[in-house]
């Protein structure tokens, strides 16, 4: 997995390419969580993410529910097909902010 | 076309991408297979995982754990085994869906995704864990 983040304003959006799994996802919350805990709106844009499994939708929720804590939120954004299919297998797609 | 390939994988987390390259290159050489490739690899990707996370407290570790995949008259079977803590199956539940939080989904997405998910009683040689899971394709 790669990563690159931009900045505008509030808004602070990751951009994660690649396989996302139980190697990498220590690397994920290293990268997003720190994010929400400074208060930014994190958009995490899931384009390039070829693969992810039940640690990288374990991030996705750990930062949602962060994001919360912390009064802002994350939007998921220019989700792959394959991540797409996860999250629905998992029923997320009400619980977690789609874009 | 019937088959039946194998190969043993080291307990660490890097290994999990090698089990799900070697999982893809045999669904891709198999017509009956190979539409359904991306469920049935995160299923026994999430297997691989629990056996790191679980039986081996997230490794490293210097056993090893096979996978094992095979197609016979339409039955698809693939048999993960591994030599750490033993498995206690009615301890090994999904975890209910409206309990939002991270992590206990990769059991969910496994049943979701096969038919059948069973640890067998009776151990092939020097293995302490053999997990079976089957479908019908």
């Amino acid at each position: 997995m790669t990563y690159k983040v931009t900045e505008e304003g509030n808004v602070s959006t990751v951009f994660l390419d690649g396989e996302i799994d139980m190697d990498v996802t220590d690397k994920a919350k290293e990268v997003i969580l720190p994010l929400i805990d400074a208060g930014k709106e994190v958009h995490i844009n899931l384009k390039n993410v070829s693969y992810m499994d039940s640690s990288g939708i374990s991030v996705l929720i750990e930062s949602h529910q962060k994001a919360i804590e912390k009064k802002t939120k994350v939007i998921l954004k220019e989700i792959s097909k394959s991540v797409l299919k996860v999250i629905m297998m998992a029923k997320l797609e009400q619980i977690l902010n789609l874009e | 076309m019937d088959f039946s390939e194998q190969k043993d994988f080291e307990i660490n987390t890097t290994s999990l991408r090698e089990i799900r390259d070697f999982s893809r290159n045999i669904f891709d050489r198999s017509k009956d297979l190979s539409s359904k490739k991306d469920d049935l690899v995160l299923a026994i990707a999430e297997a691989a995982q629990n056996i790191v996370k679980h039986a081996y407290n997230g490794g490293p570790h210097t056993d090893k754990m096979r996978v094992r995949i095979s197609l016979n008259n339409n039955d698809l079977q693939i048999d993960i085994f591994d030599k750490g803590k033993p498995a206690i199956p009615e301890n090994i539940k999904p975890r209910a869906l409206d309990d939002i939080k991270p992590g206990g989904l990769g059991t969910f997405f496994i049943g979701q995704i096969m038919d059948q998910v069973v640890f067998k009683t009776k151990k092939e040689e020097g293995w302490v864990n053999h997990l079976v899971l089957t479908k019908k394709i």
